[in-house]
């Protein structure tokens, strides 16, 4: 005990002298590092009071459900956050989760002001921040996005033409969805699957598991850990010709609506509109175009939460996973 | 109480029906955990799928041969080990500090004091307000420590944000929570007699506490504290996973894209980190036990030599601390553009209160949903609109949902069917619309995995302990009597660095990163976890049953000698250190169901997968659910483990 209490005071007056002598490149460093991320706090709080009052934050902090390998992301939605940053004229961050979750989360408790969002996801945004998201725009390809399911080449189930196809052909295989919390890796899948095969795919795979996200979906049906996987078509066709020959479509679900922008209210008309409309010329400029090709999109186009209505619907009826 | 006439009833009343009783529980447990959880053994009875788990395995140790050691690669992995380093130091001082203030209060011989409740009202905790206090610490502690770190880091991603704080508080309030427990039985395990006398000189509970009771203990609660801390750091190696900071991530990320060559580089890392943090625990330990009396013992020359130790000891161990908070406030860079960032912030503004509104959000965490309306209610189904309208569907534009349930346990089988089969069958099928009958049941799944694995492991470990041990291969002739050629004593030195190998890997690679693995070779599912479990309790009871062994003086071994140094361990050894196998398999399970919990969360299935499942879905009040069920389990096995007298522990 007395011990310890000597040695704290002794090392407390060692560190203290070493942070005066040598410690001043560092502390310059550390504040350098730290304000931005202090008036980001602040800037949160400010625009987090009820009144939803239109001061627009210091500095806008985004981000977006990890659907897609961390430093891709990065990369990409740093370029998202430097061409905000010149249309907007305030200072942009991206700030990375680890999942879709935390992303609602960081929408509803003011961590972000502004994320993107998939289709499950849009919605919870609303529901979690009670009625203060809005989207503020998405993808042309959004509109009328589509899961497939593939299955590992070596399996031998080739096309099918239906999921209760599918539910035969497959029984007793192994099946993975995405992330839990994903649109087009999980909730629609699901629901098509369930409605066309009329039987929980708990029921019919000997084990269902979620990978986690869109591309390790495809690694692992590819590489054989799961026969059956599903995921969306976007990451699938762009990923590498060997993956696709390992894991072939074997089936495409109907169109539905996905991806969108949403922002907290809390920002404001006015800096929502800015937003909106530097996502809407995007492809206009150089940089733009660069990001759009990360989207894999033509364009941003304008679109409304209810068109998310479908989903909605969809979430309501319960998500039975069996627990 | 039947007097003992002749000697067949004698033998009768000595023979051992403890331990048969055990042996029936034991089988009963073990069918149990095939019976009730989903066991798919495809992997190993079905030769494609044997072969593509080979392939794999194969693949990883071949990768050995070429570790990822690319500048760009090895620097992530060394900031990452970092990082994991700084998040376990700080989770266990954290820890420290808490469990200590808690564990005074969960304490009956400190909190409570002396008094003169006799019978069932000393256990009745409202007698008096210290035996309130006492007992909502214990609920506090038990709390803490049976929702996994894994849980709380989830729950924690929410308010703290993503990074090593985030890892470190979820590491820290699990750690306190065990910590404590065991403090306060330190504590209280302590004889009154011994420290009678300094109550009787007038000194109030406080001062009993310090100068009585804490110095009694002082060495169980050292070693343990070590002990917890190098299991931080595992752990904190793999919080990652669910976004915790340190290498968890990139270990998940990269084995699930079969990136094996940066795998091996992970590993290795991780190896690194838990072999030095052994070590450096070992130092300390040394440092500041200096038993005079023990063979080996360090003798100083010096007073001030003599003195120094415990503070050299001491002030290593405060060095690391002051390190990993002052890495994770200004020292890490391992952020986007090699920037510094504080991470310690969230926190920081946590504490001030700054965010301890954005708790509010999680509010429905406190009504946990017992789903009571299924009883008594009938099955509607309804029809609603399909909003995705599908030509593939046999409904079209239309979908069935289960609107309400209702449970009618004995409309077809009536309690009269009780020794029908298909009775019980519908029984559990209608039960099974209850959603807390569902939570409970998924249990079944942590259970089962840790009940299989614990036995793989206790039984791999007592195999192992044999090759292990320093008694039986480097120093048996000094109760054989033989004199071995040096051939054979090199083929024993051999023979044993080999287990110690083995031991070191499979304990210093953590239960969860082994997990990993075998859902890599096998895919996700009891077996590939309960193979984790087995594989890292081996190499964690390999260490301390050798360490039983070679405690015991060599004179036994040479009495019960026969000629053969192998039946000497099975005949000889192994009963004598029986009573303190099994307490460490005891306590080797109970932190092996919270592993099967953990690695629910990670993949494999049951009650971790539904609580993280529901949390993320924000279905708050169901994941409150699954985690009074977390905690139900704890206190079970805790209260059983008590009445059984096995978590008796010696440091």
């Amino acid at each position: 005990m007395t011990r310890i209490l000597v040695l704290m005071v002794a090392l407390a007056g060692i560190f203290g002298l070493a942070a005066c002598g040598g410690g001043n490149n560092a502390v310059g460093t550390g504040n350098g590092g730290n304000a931005p991320g202090n008036t980001a706090a602040d800037g949160g709080d400010g625009s987090g009071g009820d009144t939803g009052g239109t001061d627009a934050p210091e500095k806008l902090i985004i981000t977006a459900i990890p659907d897609d390998n961390a430093d891709k992301l990065k990369e990409n939605y740093g370029k998202v956050a430097k061409y905000l940053e010149g249309k907007i004229g305030i200072p942009v961050e991206y700030m990375h989760v680890e999942n879709y979750a935390a992303a609602v989360t960081a929408l509803a408790n003011g961590k972000a002001h502004m994320s993107w969002m998939g289709g499950v996801t849009t919605v919870q945004a609303d529901q979690q921040t009670k009625g203060q998201a809005e989207v503020v725009c998405c993808r042309d390809i959004d509109k009328k996005f589509h899961t497939y399911f593939i299955a590992n080449i070596d399996s031998g189930i080739g096309e099918v033409k239906n999921l209760k196809d599918l539910a035969e052909k497959a029984k007793g295989k192994s099946f993975t969805f995405g992330s839990k919390g994903s649109t087009s890796g999980h909730l629609m899948p699901r629901h098509f699957f369930t409605t066309q095969s009329g039987s929980k795919p708990e029921d019919v795979f000997s084990n269902v598991a979620y990978s986690g996200s869109h591309d390790k979906t495809l690694a692992q049906v590819a590489d054989g850990s799961f026969t059956v996987g599903a995921l969306n078509y976007a990451t699938y066709d762009k990923a590498s010709d060997d993956l696709k020959a390992k894991a072939p479509i074997i089936y495409t679900t109907p169109n539905y609506v996905d991806y969108s922008w949403v922002a907290h209210k809390d920002l404001g008309a006015d800096l929502i509109g800015k937003i909106c409309t530097a996502f809407l010329e995007m492809d206009k400029s150089d940089e733009g175009k660069a990001i759009l090709g990360f989207f894999k999109a033509g364009a941003f186009v304008k679109a409304d939460l209810k068109e998310w209505d479908g989903i909605r619907a969809v979430m309501d009826a319960g998500v039975d996973i069996g627990g | 109480m039947t007097k003992l006439g002749t000697s067949t009833d004698r033998y009768a009343a000595k023979r051992p029906w403890g331990h048969f009783a055990a042996l029936f529980v034991l089988a009963v447990l073990v069918l149990g955990s095939f019976w009730a959880a989903d066991w798919d053994f495809a992997a190993l009875t079905d030769s494609e799928k044997r072969g593509r788990a080979i392939e794999r395995a194969w693949e990883l140790v071949g990768s050995f041969s070429h570790p990822d050691l690319s500048a760009e690669w090895a620097s992530r992995c060394w900031q990452l080990t970092l990082e994991t380093l700084s998040a376990a130091v700080f989770a266990t001082f954290m820890a420290i500090i808490l469990a200590y203030v808690l564990a005074m209060g969960a304490s009956r011989a400190v909190c409570v004091g002396e008094e003169s409740a006799r019978g069932w009202w000393r256990s009745f905790p409202l007698r008096s307000p210290r035996a309130a206090l006492c007992s909502a610490c214990r609920l506090i502690l038990d709390t803490l420590r049976a929702v996994p770190d894994f849980a709380w880091a989830v729950i924690l991603v929410a308010v703290l944000g993503l990074g090593p704080v985030t890892g470190a508080v979820a590491l820290g309030l699990n750690v306190t929570g065990i910590l404590g427990k065991l403090y306060s039985e330190f504590w209280d395990n302590i004889n009154e007699k011994e420290y009678e006398q300094i109550r009787s000189l007038g000194a109030g509970r406080l001062k009993t506490f310090l100068y009585g009771i804490r110095p009694l203990a002082a060495r169980s609660v050292q070693s343990f504290t070590l002990m917890r801390a190098e299991c931080a750091i595992r752990n904190a190696a793999v919080i990652g996973a669910v976004g915790g900071g340190g290498l968890g991530a990139e270990i998940m990320y990269q084995i699930g894209m079969g990136k094996w060559d940066k795998i091996t580089t992970l590993i290795l890392f991780t190896l690194g980190l838990t072999l030095s943090a052994d070590l450096a625990s070992n130092f300390i330990r040394r440092q500041l036990r200096n038993d005079p009396n023990h063979p080996r013992a360090v003798r100083s020359r010096s007073t001030l030599a003599s003195i120094s130790r415990g503070y050299i000891g001491v002030g290593f161990g405060l060095c690391i601390v002051m390190w990993a908070v002052w890495f994770m406030g200004w020292g890490n860079s391992s952020g986007p553009q090699g920037k510094t960032r504080n991470y310690l912030e969230p926190l920081v503004n946590l504490v001030s209160g700054e965010e301890l509104s954005k708790f509010t959000f999680f509010e429905d965490l406190l009504s946990p949903d017992f789903d009571m309306e299924v009883w008594g209610g009938q099955d509607i189904y309804a029809i609603r609109a399909n909003p995705f309208p599908d030509p593939d569907a046999p409904l079209g534009l239309f979908m069935i949902t289960k609107e309400t349930e209702g449970i009618r346990l004995f409309e077809q089988y009536g309690i009269t069917d009780i020794f029908d089969g298909d009775a019980w069958t519908a029984w559990e099928k209608e039960l099974s619309k209850w959603f807390v009958w569902r939570v409970v049941k998924s249990a079944a799944v942590p259970l089962s995995m840790a009940i299989i694995g614990t036995l793989l492991g206790v039984l791999g470990a007592m195999l192992l302990t044999y090759p292990h041990s320093v008694a039986f291969q480097l120093e048996s002739q000094q109760f054989t009597g033989e004199t071995p050629h040096p051939v054979i004593r090199g083929l024993r030195l051999i023979q044993m660095v080999l287990a110690r190998g083995i031991g070191l890997v499979s304990r210093g690679v953590p239960e969860v990163m082994w997990a990993f693995l075998f859902i890599a070779f096998f895919g996700p599912g009891l077996l590939a976890g309960a193979i984790a479990i087995a594989l890292h309790s081996l190499g964690v009871l390999v260490r301390v049953f050798s360490e039983t062994v070679d405690n015991v003086p060599y004179r036994n071994f040479e009495q019960g000698f026969r000629g053969s140094r192998m039946t000497c361990f099975a005949y000889t050894a192994g009963p004598m250190s029986w009573r303190d196998w099994m307490t460490y398999s005891f306590f080797q399970f109970e932190s092996n169901v919270r592993m099967g919990i953990v690695l629910g969360i990670v993949g494999v299935g049951g009650l971790g997968f539904f609580f993280t499942f529901n949390f993320e879905w924000f279905r708050f009040e169901k994941a409150s659910t699954y985690l009074l069920v977390m905690v139900a389990i704890t206190v079970v096995i805790d209260r059983i483990s008590r009445g059984l007298k096995l978590s008796r522990m010696k440091a």
